[in-house]
């Protein structure tokens, strides 16, 4: 495979214009003296669903853990709303994450409780509604918006792989953000439950507006919900643009990762 | 058999070259003052964030009555038969000096004052201990911690505190319980051989407690109750690793919250001495 020694930029950006919610600049993070993110830069604007893509263990969960204060970088901007993470006290932090919401890779439910409850943790200790009746009526439309209001008394470990994923994303639904980073959404699920959880990030973009990173190897997944697509290799974005676009280009490099056997 | 200081510690024996510099040379002892630092900056969190608003009353009510009802027939069955066997054991003895209306006071101030306390909080170390250790370190491997955080939850309130809190009152509580339980145990085996009516045993046992007895051995089980509590959940909220962490991190909550218990017995012990030398 050629070395790359330039970033690749191929692109075309529909929401450019629109206001930037996550600005990224020279982020740097290593761990151990092991640098991990070498010069992260990276615009996120509204509405816009933006994949990165690349090989497991680059760092494409580090950047997102960054965003919302789970691991704080060595050096460089992170503006989120037009704050800066670094400078947040916990207060503030706190505030940040009701306004972002966090889909982990292995869905993070909390196992000692019931679906019901698991939607309720959240919404009891960041929202002042304290009315039974209001937090039922947003637990089922949290439910409604993934499909699965059957599921509401069950356990987690009654739940299949697809359903949890589904119960995660009703979990950060219910605080309303502004913002979701899913941490690869489509991960250890067949292709029909994966193209079904990609369709669902689709639709909660344009039903609520949010914008995303979404953190994946998984070409469908990428295809079906990226506005925009970056490809990070060696702690550094190397290509930016479509899905189509990135397909398409004559780079070997580029080309190399959507490679079908 | 002959300890080996400077290999506990990492350091170089005489034969090898002084000047040689070994990266790992000095690794025991910074894992050690790691752990020490990192456990002392727990402690300090958890402090904090106990005075803090809001206050989780709810999850530190589940947690109590988790851990005081999970711990009750364990304790039940051990601190009778602790009981019964340090009274049949005893009985002896104390016979061939012609002792045996002693036996009562005997028991209840070694029950009350040490057994007690001890056996009950080792065995709450290793059922309680590993119960947090493991649910916590579970937790941090499946980014349950982190979702919490995520979410705009505090975990060490949310999780840490309240657990905290709930062993440090909960073993108390089972402390007396234990020491009741023994009562019963050990008049029973008086009246496997003879007779004592149950007032009688009663009144003899609490006739040889007095204050320096049970103040001290109350207070240092809330010690222990708090040891527990924040050393299991220090290993469970950092453990690593995946699933063989969690073991791990079950394994040196019990390890370290016993040894914890030991050293806070002989601390308790010394310091009683000295308040009894002075109240004397």
């Amino acid at each position: 495979m050629k070395e790359q020694t330039e970033n690749i930029e191929i692109v075309t950006n529909t929401f450019e214009k629109k206001k930037v919610v996550i600005q990224i600049e020279h982020l740097k993070k290593s761990f151990n003296g092991k640098s991990i993110l070498k010069d992260i830069n990276l615009n996120v604007h509204k509405g816009e669903n933006v994949v990165i893509f690349g090989k497991s263990g680059i760092g494409k969960s580090v950047l997102i853990k960054c965003i919302v204060g789970l691991i704080y970088p060595d050096s460089g901007l992170l503006k989120v709303f037009d704050q800066d993470v670094a400078e947040m006290n916990p207060h503030e932090l706190n505030e940040l994450r009701t306004r972002v919401g966090f889909i982990f890779q292995g869905n993070a439910l909390y196992d000692s409780m019931t679906v019901r409850e698991n939607l309720e943790f959240p919404l009891r200790r960041n929202k002042t509604i304290q009315d039974p009746a209001v937090i039922e009526k947003l637990i089922f439309e949290s439910l409604e918006n993934v499909g699965l209001v059957d599921a509401i008394d069950k356990m987690p470990s009654e739940l299949s792989g697809g359903m949890k994923k589904r119960i995660g994303v009703a979990r950060t639904l219910i605080l309303k953000p502004e913002i979701i980073l899913y941490d690869e959404p489509t991960t250890g699920l067949d292709t029909l439950t994966s193209r079904e959880i990609s369709s669902l990030i689709v639709e909660i973009q344009q039903k609520y507006k949010t914008s995303s990173i979404i953190i994946s190897h998984d070409l469908n997944c990428a295809k079906i919900t990226s506005n925009r697509m970056l490809i990070l290799h060696d702690g550094v974005i190397r290509a930016e643009g479509t899905f189509d676009e990135l397909r398409n280009s004559n780079d070997e490099w580029i080309s190399s990762y959507f490679k079908i056997d | 058999m002959k300890l080996n200081i400077k290999k506990i510690f990492g350091l170089k024996t005489s034969k090898t070259n002084q000047n040689e510099t070994d990266p790992a040379r000095f690794k025991n002892v910074e894992n050690l003052l790691n752990e020490i630092g990192g456990l002392s900056r727990f402690t300090l969190n958890f402090f904090r964030e106990l005075v803090r608003q809001p206050f989780e009353h709810r999850e530190m009510l589940k947690q109590s009555y988790n851990i005081g009802l999970s711990t009750l027939p364990l304790i039940g069955i051990t601190a009778f038969i602790m009981g019964l066997v340090l009274t049949l054991q005893s009985r002896p003895v104390m016979a061939q000096f012609g002792a045996e209306s002693w036996l009562p006071g005997m028991v209840s101030v070694s029950i009350v004052r040490e057994i007690g306390p001890v056996i009950t909080a080792l065995i709450c170390a290793g059922k309680i201990g590993s119960g947090i250790g493991a649910e916590l370190g579970s937790m941090r491997v499946t980014e349950q911690i982190d979702a919490m955080e995520v979410s705009g939850t505090n975990p060490i309130k949310y999780l840490v505190v309240s657990r905290v809190i709930a062993t440090t009152f909960m073993i108390p509580i089972l402390v007396f319980y234990s020491d009741a339980v023994s009562f019963l145990g050990s008049y029973i085996a008086v009246n496997l051989n003879g007779f004592i009516a149950f007032p009688l045993f009663i009144n003899q046992a609490f006739d040889s407690l007095h204050y320096y007895d049970l103040m001290p051995a109350t207070i240092k089980t809330f010690f222990f109750g708090f040891a527990i509590g924040l050393i299991s959940c220090y290993k469970g909220y950092f453990s690593e690793n995946g699933t063989e962490g969690v073991g791990k991190a079950a394994n040196s909550a019990v390890v370290i919250s016993s040894l914890a218990i030991f050293i806070i017995d002989l601390i308790a012990v010394q310091l009683s001495e000295i308040f009894h030398v002075f109240t004397l």
